[in-house]
């Protein structure tokens, strides 16, 4: 593959019990690509994606973030973490926390911003969303669209390398879909790179560069976006898209 | 006399005896909740913790606590400890302190067992995503327990552990069988005096009633400005 890729995936496995989710997978994730994973359910997609970041241990395999086997037992995960950034289907913004809190604490705890650099940042890309009026507001207090583009904002503010997002529509009304999928594109387009889970066929082949099929724990198809939907060679993909499309 | 003016008559006359109960409840009871907070923290932790061995003392401990009476827990450490050599230190200016010893660490022996639970399922209720976003954001676990999961966990906790003062307030009543002069003790005292148990026993009951109803109001304001205060 060419390109520079930030995260290289070998043999990685998965079992929860005597259950085998991902049965071996190997892949890359190039820096400024969008890849989107798609697949039935029950398939490993989000267990995949939460291996990336060792959410899940894998059972077995290496995970190299820049190099570095994070899987490794002398790597400190807690700073690979700081540079992937991740959201969740459910948001899960801290609920104890309003939204500048939010988005502010981890850059301050963390990487030694300033409150005050922190907050101006943190101001700006609300404004950019539209979002500033929130500043002040707790999670409880906001719409699931509102609340995933600020888990979005927060992942953002720690400025990582590379973004996952676990089913970021899954949990939506239909009507918010959409703010969520603008502020996707818009990241795609500044170059971030980002792996997405996600049902959303029409958002994935419009903005990934490749797009991957996980069936049964493995990767059944892994092809650029419009040949993934033209031309797909899996009988399973096939049969997959028929149901979806 | 009919039944109330018995009533009237008694709290009239003897109520130093009722009163001076009610202290040393209430000193057991908050003896026993402080002390149970402190090692039900801790208890809780070690049955969180994944040191196995100390996860199976905990869980032991807890289990056991929880499934035999109190008074047998009472009786094994006023009769019991005595027998193997481990007595309570008297002090000469506290009278009864081995007695009142007795009774605060069994009854924070016990309660501490709760507050465990209390604590572990107020930890436990706070949703699974917010330590997973917490974790995939770069905190340590400690840092994620001390700025997302606790501060949210508290406010589960904190009702429970106002219920378990109200209960132990009244389970605290059964160390007056070892001789500890709380409010059941008083009562006693009072009867074995005039012969009339009924008043008496309402009298107690009525106090009782007094202080847990209390309680279970501050309890229940306290819950509110909390939900309000977020």
């Amino acid at each position: 593959m060419e390109g520079k890729s930030i995260i290289r995936v070998k043999d990685l496995k998965k079992n929860f019990g005597d259950l085998q989710v991902l049965k071996g997978i190997s892949t890359e994730f190039e820096a400024k690509k969008v890849v989107s994973i798609i697949g039935p359910s029950g398939g490993g997609k989000s267990t995949f994606l939460r291996c990336l970041n060792l959410l899940e241990m894998p059972s077995s395999g290496h995970i190299y973030f820049n190099n570095v086997d994070i899987c490794s037992k002398n790597v400190d995960i807690n700073v690979q973490r700081q540079k992937i950034g991740m959201v969740f289907q459910h948001f899960n913004l801290f609920n104890n926390m309003n939204v500048i809190k939010n988005l502010t604490v981890a850059p301050v705890k963390i990487k030694g911003m300033t409150q005050d650099e922190a907050m101006e940042k943190a101001l700006e890309l609300l404004k950019r969303l539209g979002l500033d009026d929130k500043a002040d507001s707790f999670p409880s207090q906001l719409s699931g669209g509102q609340k995933q583009r600020i888990a979005i904002l927060r992942s953002l503010m720690m400025d990582p390398e590379v973004m996952l997002f676990d089913e970021p529509t899954s949990a939506l009304d239909p009507e918010m879909i959409g703010e969520v999928l603008d502020v996707m594109k818009d990241l795609a387009e500044s170059g971030m790179t980002m792996i997405i889970v996600t049902h959303e066929m029409r958002f994935a082949r419009e903005v990934s560069d490749r797009v991957l099929f996980l069936d049964g724990g493995l990767i059944d198809e892994d092809r650029s976006a419009s040949d993934f939907f033209n031309d797909p060679h899996s009988p399973r993909l096939i049969s997959f898209l028929n149901k979806v499309l | 006399m009919n039944f109330f003016e018995q009533f009237a008559v008694i709290l009239q006359e003897y109520y130093p005896y009722f009163l001076d109960g009610v202290k040393n409840t209430l000193i057991i009871a908050a003896m026993s909740v402080v002390l149970g907070v402190i090692f039900g923290t801790l208890m809780a932790i070690m049955r969180m913790c994944r040191i196995k061995p100390l996860k199976w003392i905990a869980t032991a401990y807890i289990e056991f606590i929880r499934g035999t009476p109190l008074m047998v827990q009472l009786m094994f450490i006023f009769y019991g400890l005595p027998m193997v050599g481990i007595e309570f230190p008297d002090v000469s200016f506290i009278p009864n302190f081995s007695r009142f010893m007795a009774g605060i660490v069994a009854m924070s022996m016990n309660s501490c067992a709760y507050i465990a639970e209390v604590i572990r399922s107020g930890i436990q209720a706070v949703d699974e995503g917010q330590m997973e976003a917490a974790r995939s954001i770069g905190f340590k676990y400690g840092e994620s327990m001390k700025l997302v999961i606790l501060p949210q966990a508290v406010k589960n906790i904190l009702p429970a552990l106002g219920n378990e003062f109200v209960t132990v307030i009244k389970e605290s009543s059964i160390v007056s069988v070892i001789g500890i002069s709380d409010l059941m003790y008083g009562a006693q005292g009072v009867i074995a005096l005039t012969y009339r148990s009924l008043p008496c026993l309402a009298i107690a009951a009525c106090i009782y009633f007094i202080l847990t109803f209390i309680s279970s109001r501050l309890i229940g304001l306290l819950e509110k400005r909390m939900r309000h205060g977020r």
